[in-house]
């Protein structure tokens, strides 16, 4: 439709941000008012990123937004950005340049990233923060990254253990990070403003609780589709910020809302599922829509379990070094699957489904554990291979096949 | 009375149907699914009636299941290939906890209670391998015909070394195995092993118990049923017609709706 050029550069330009909120608010006007919170979220994030008006530091999932809030930043996830570029139908063209330099095993939001960086979609990071303790290749990848747009890295590399002396460690490590990014950023650090950023996060992870609690209702009032897209979006990027605040209230008041209409999202509600490990495929396909029309709801995602306790402003680097420590999906798997039992019986699960992401072995390294634990206590339970940025990756009749057949045996 | 109900299964390589009265097989057919699965699905019903000596609209339900089950319009009802061959070998074989289905494209293997009801199961991923695909496949390198290759797997005394389950990459070896002068028949036993040493390790992943039924159109590969069954160690069911086993299994689901609406 338009010039590569053009689209380039419009990308580029911050106006174009606003002026895609008010064509947005126009055509998507019946959308919920959270969603089009997140929108105007994204839209602003990447009109500040472009417009230069503080600096900018990549970070990966489930390095603490907080954090570069506190420092001053404009926090941009290229990860999200890759599931958002599949979500356009447009992530296959990016992948396919990426794997000029990277094996097709890698992860395909990884190499979706890549693609991007290559031609100079993205807003220039000032600094790039990851942490390893989701993904192992990450502080490699974005690494590599740092040394192809040329600007500096500071990775986090949290330890197995969430003991004392794990903890320990762990805060020495942050405390490095905030020196020195400060010093890359040029904003002197500021116990303060780490003190706001933990207080927003802190308000904003009450909300979680609650929405989470609501989704436990019958008939399930939000799917996992819209889980695994802007909410937990908003949970790994948002926390820390008046924006994440606001999108989680507003969250909360629509769901509540609905559960005291007893409405569910399904016109009929035929048996509950649940979903295992962070994404979801992100281009089209029709797995929700298969279960969607078999009557299948899935109230509840992994990715939306609430695993941190509350922080505290008085103690902020403390605060995030006990959230990276007790993540479910770092450490023992012990932790996870203690969490998935508990998911179980609170989202009142009929059978089990864990997406094995091509690329990814963090997640998919437990689902042989997870399936037999699962089994003995009698809940069906499928793993299903596929992938979620790329969709060569995707074969839809064997998905199909899967899904319908794993139904059958519930319904 | 009884009625009459026919169960089809359109697959990647052939579409097989079956016309059930009661607990009889009146009429089967198999033909090769080709490019147009709507003319393939025709086709074999048609057939199946005729063996059946039935008139079309005396069948009260259609079931369609296979990979293109979506796509037969006249089908009343359609439903997946797994729910179809528990059915299927259950209905043959009552014992039967376990299936192991190789088709065309897909292997599959499948748990079910006393009951037939499934309770778990596991296919191949995008990969051929392990499939009748890649047998066709072999065949075609070795210039052997493909219903050759069961008995002629037997009869070798020993197997080679086949290093890659690729389809594409093991059909290079073996034409590379064939030029070093090893006998066809060695390399063919080589090729069942590896089909079932495949299929073997998934059926593996899920808690397969006795007995066995084996599905599927290379259950009528002798080679691969007794390299399987060497695998397995278990009591190994093999229909006389392996290959219907989902249509038959499509038929009595047919037959189930019927009977619970």
């Amino acid at each position: 439709m338009f010039p590569e050029y053009l689209i380039k550069k419009l990308v580029h330009m911050p106006v174009t941000y606003p002026i895609s909120g008010l064509i947005f608010d126009v055509l998507q006007r019946k959308e919920s008012k959270a969603f089009k919170q997140w929108v105007h979220f994204l839209l602003k994030t990447y009109r500040d990123a472009y417009h230069g008006k503080r600096p900018v530091i990549w970070i990966n999932a489930f390095t603490p937004s907080e954090l570069v809030y506190g420092l001053g930043g404009i926090p941009a996830l290229p990860e999200i950005i890759s599931a958002l570029v599949a979500y356009m139908g447009i992530s296959g063209r990016f992948i396919s340049n990426a794997n000029t330099y990277l094996s097709t095993d890698t992860c395909s939001f990884y190499r979706c990233v890549l693609g991007l960086v290559i031609e100079d979609y993205l807003p220039r990071p000032d600094l790039i923060i990851s942490s390893s303790h989701l993904c192992d290749g990450a502080n490699k990848f974005f690494r590599y990254l740092a040394q192809f747009l040329g600007c500096p890295h500071l990775f986090i590399d949290p330890p197995y253990w969430s003991d004392e002396r794990g903890k320990r460690y762990l805060i020495s490590q942050i405390k490095e990070v905030i020196k020195r990014a400060s010093s890359i950023i040029d904003i002197p650090f500021s116990k303060e403003r780490m003190g706001k950023a933990i207080k927003l996060s802190i308000e904003a992870r009450a909300y979680i609780g609650k929405i989470n609690k609501l989704r436990q209702a019958v008939p399930a009032p939000f799917s996992a589709r819209d889980g695994l897209s802007y909410f937990t979006g908003m949970n790994i990027h948002s926390l820390g910020s008046k924006e994440g605040l606001l999108f989680h209230k507003t969250l909360y008041e629509e769901i509540k809302q609905k559960v005291e209409n007893k409405e569910g999202y399904l016109p009929r509600e035929r048996c509950r599922l649940l979903w295992l490990h962070h994404i979801r495929p992100y281009y089209k396909n029709e797995i929700f829509d298969i279960f969607d029309r078999k009557g299948a709801a899935v109230p509840f995602d992994e990715m939306s379990y609430l695993y941190w306790g509350d922080l505290d402003p008085d103690r902020s680097i403390e605060s995030l070094a006990e959230k990276i420590l007790s993540n479910i999906w770092a450490g023992p798997l012990e932790r996870r699957t203690d969490a998935i039992l508990k998911m179980v019986k609170d989202y009142d699960i009929d059978g089990v489904i864990h997406f094995s992401h091509w690329g990814c072995r963090q997640s998919c390294g437990g689902a042989g554990v997870i399936g037999d634990l699962l089994k003995d206590r009698d809940i069906p339970y499928i793993v299903l291979p596929g992938d979620g940025g790329d969709p060569q990756n995707y074969s839809p009749g064997q998905t199909r096949t899967r899904l319908e057949a794993f139904l059958e045996m519930l319904i | 009375m009884k009625k009459i109900y026919a169960g089809l299964d359109v697959g990647s390589l052939s579409t097989e149907a079956v016309i059930l009265h009661g607990d009889e097989i009146l009429g089967y057919s198999i033909v090769a699914t080709g490019v147009n699965t709507l003319k393939a699905a025709q086709e074999s019903i048609e057939k199946a009636i005729k063996e059946a000596g039935i008139d079309r609209g005396s069948i009260c339900l259609f079931v369609a299941t296979g990979y293109g089950r979506n796509r037969v319009p006249f089908a009343d009802k359609n439903i997946t290939e797994i729910t179809c061959h528990a059915k299927g070998a259950h209905f043959l074989f009552p014992k039967t906890r376990s299936v192991i289905d190789i088709g065309g494209q897909d292997s599959k293997a499948i748990t079910m209670d006393s009951s037939g009801r499934i309770t778990d199961f596991v296919m191949n991923d995008k990969c051929a391998a392990g499939t009748g695909r890649f047998l066709e496949v072999m065949a075609g390198a070795l210039e052997t015909r493909l219903e050759d290759m069961g008995r002629q797997a037997l009869k070798a005394k020993k197997a080679v070394a086949i290093s890659s389950m690729c389809t594409v990459f093991a059909e290079s070896e073996v034409v590379s195995l064939i030029a070093d002068g090893y006998r066809k028949g060695d390399i063919i036993r080589a090729i069942t092993e590896a089909i079932s040493q495949r299929v073997f390790q998934m059926a593996k992943r899920l808690r397969i118990e006795e007995q066995i039924t084996l599905s599927g159109g290379v259950a009528k590969n002798r080679g691969v049923v007794e390299a399987l069954k060497s695998c397995l160690k278990k009591k190994v069911n093999v229909p006389a017609e392996p290959q219907i086993i989902g249509a038959l299994g499509a038929a009595l689901y047919a037959r189930n709706v019927d009977k619970d609406s």
